[in-house]
């Protein structure tokens, strides 16, 4: 005999040993059945199996009979996922009062400004909301509506509504996707950046408003995509700028249609590659070509826009910079026939160009959780760069600009600026004005 | 006698059964990569990975808060913002092929292309 059989014989022998305590239990519930069944009689005998047994019985007649068992659904298979997740979650720095997330982004634009010798403006510059729709994993809508000056009355005199972005992408490739609507011109940095807290100064770079005169939206259609290794490109058809509305001192800024009626007859194409390959850096190449004269009579014409940027972080310190330069083609043409329209010459160039860089350090250490970032940016900008033949530049045109700031922001969304900016230009005459500005903009 | 052999073939199981599924883990390849989320950008964008491999993602933002959506793996969480933490996704690829990983809370005019590619091998 082996170990084993020894403890299975041990384990029968103590099973066939009789409770009292469950004896007792038995008893008890023998009473219980005799109230609703006066008629059972306990089992006799002291094996306890059988008086179980009679109780069991009992039960089954006192019992209603059992609904019958639902037929067995076919068993699902279990989800197959291509990618198996494990785990995830964010480490994210404890907050005592956790952000609440609404279903719409959008940002705003607070603004003082005042030019030397002038009294102080308070400006709510913008209020902008965005919303975005997913109507499927590979067709989504996004728009952005924006309110400028806070205030809207009759014409433009005091504020604008304007509907910057509305369009839908469809997905199909990440090298190859098709978007339609009201696009931003796909040009510099800001126009498509624009959001406060994603740059420094409290207004956006001058070359940036009057050698690509951001925001600059209108209706179109294009491609888009990734060609991977850090390039991707948007390419669009879009309708052009409107050359009657061209001047000397914004250069193509008043030429623009916005979507509204735009006139899509010669339309332009806009166009911008981007590489985004090494870790924080971007550098961008942009073009734009397109006829601009649908609202002149004797001539039509075309624009063309080059330019280049690149942002780059290293450490606490960021960098970023932009070169552009605009054509107009039969520029002389175009300043007899607004001439002949307007009763004044108007000055247009043929050529406006413009470039700035702005080197920016975090003066704050990494562990704080505010951040405060203390900026130079260098501009100069000429929207009479080049003139066509028999007409002269006026200097006040030929303008740089110093702005020098800080901006501090006690979360990544929220950016309170401040700057002074050293206005020049090249006139003995006409002295533009310093200003020093303040403004919060934030983002949600 | 028989009763010792049973027994030393009972722990000779009991500790090889965990020690080869133990092994199983160590043997599958593992991958880590950091990403940095702005806008609209994930960078890097493209990640390549041999089936069968642990994908660790430790995701940062350099600037808002984003999201990261990966359809394939049923997985939308999100990132936090610049100087709030990182996020961190695991997920083993177990067929070959290119899934999109997105992100899933608006950033700003470029979010609906802020897409990355993770190619399985």
């Amino acid at each position: 005999m082996n170990g084993v059989s020894i403890l299975i014989l041990a384990a029968g022998l103590a099973s066939a040993q009789v409770d009292p305590d469950l004896e007792r239990r038995i008893t008890e519930l023998e009473k219980k059945i005799r109230l609703l069944e006066p008629g059972f009689a306990a089992a006799a005998n002291r094996d306890l199996a059988l008086r179980v047994a009679a109780l069991e019985a009992k039960i089954s007649e006192l019992l209603p009979p059992a609904a019958p068992e639902p037929s067995p659904q076919p068993a699902r298979a279990p989800e197959v996922l291509s990618l198996q997740p494990l785990s995830s979650g964010s480490a994210r720095t404890p907050e005592p009062e956790p952000e609440l997330r609404l279903p719409v982004a959008g940002y705003m634009d607070f603004h003082f400004n005042k030019e030397r010798t002038q009294p102080g403006q308070l400006d709510f510059h913008r209020f902008v909301l965005l919303f975005g729709h997913s109507f499927s994993d590979r067709i989504k809508f996004w728009s952005e509506l924006e309110v400028e000056h806070a205030f809207v009355e009759g014409g433009e005199e005091k504020g604008e509504v304007e509907l910057e972005q509305a369009y839908l992408d469809f997905l199909i490739h990440p090298a190859f996707n098709l978007r339609a609507g009201m696009l931003l011109t796909p040009i510099g940095i800001i126009n498509e950046r624009h959001e406060p807290p994603s740059f420094n100064g409290v207004e956006r770079p001058f070359v940036e408003t009057v050698i690509i005169p951001t925001t600059w939206f209108d209706t179109g259609f294009g491609a888009t995509g990734e060609f991977g290794n850090g390039f991707r490109y948007r390419a669009y058809l879009m309708s052009g700028l409107d050359a009657s509305e061209f001047d000397a001192e914004e250069g193509l800024r008043n030429g623009r249609q916005k979507g509204f009626q735009s006139s899509f007859r010669n339309p332009a194409k806009a166009a911008r590659l981007e590489y985004s390959g090494l870790r924080r850096l971007t550098l961008g190449l942009s073009g734009y070509s397109g006829s601009a004269g649908f609202n002149l009579n004797t001539v039509n014409p075309r624009v063309d826009i080059f330019s280049f940027d690149g942002r780059y972080r290293a450490g606490r310190v960021d960098f970023r910079g932009l070169f552009a330069r605009s054509y107009i083609r039969r520029a002389r043409e175009l300043n007899f026939e607004l001439q002949r329209d307007r009763g004044n010459l108007p000055n247009i160039a043929r050529q406006l160009q413009g470039y700035y860089v702005e080197p920016a350090i975090h003066v704050l250490p990494r562990r704080f959780r505010n951040d405060a970032v203390l900026f130079a940016r260098y501009e100069k900008f000429n929207t009479q760069h080049r003139m066509p033949e028999g007409f002269l530049p006026l200097p006040e045109f030929n303008r740089s600009a110093w702005v020098i700031g800080a901006t501090f922001k006690p979360n990544a969304d929220i950016a309170i600026k401040f700057d002074y900016i050293f206005n020049r230009n090249a006139s003995s005459v006409i002295r533009p004005r310093d200003s020093v500005n303040l403004g919060i903009g934030w983002w949600f | 006698m028989v009763v010792l052999m049973l027994r030393f073939v009972m722990c000779t199981l009991l500790l090889t059964i965990p020690a080869s599924s133990q092994q199983e883990k160590t043997e599958r390849p593992r991958k880590v990569v950091r990403i940095v989320a702005e806008r609209f950008t994930f960078s890097p964008s493209r990640i390549k990975v041999k089936q069968g491999t642990e994908v660790e993602f430790v995701v940062s933002s350099d600037d808002t808060d984003h999201g990261f959506r990966l359809p394939a793996a049923n997985i939308d969480v999100a990132i936090p913002q610049n100087g709030k933490g990182d996020l961190t996704v695991r997920f083993i690829a177990n067929k070959k092929g290119k899934y999109v990983f997105e992100c899933s809370r608006p950033c700003g005019a470029g979010h609906n292309l802020m897409r990355g590619l993770i190619i399985v091998e």
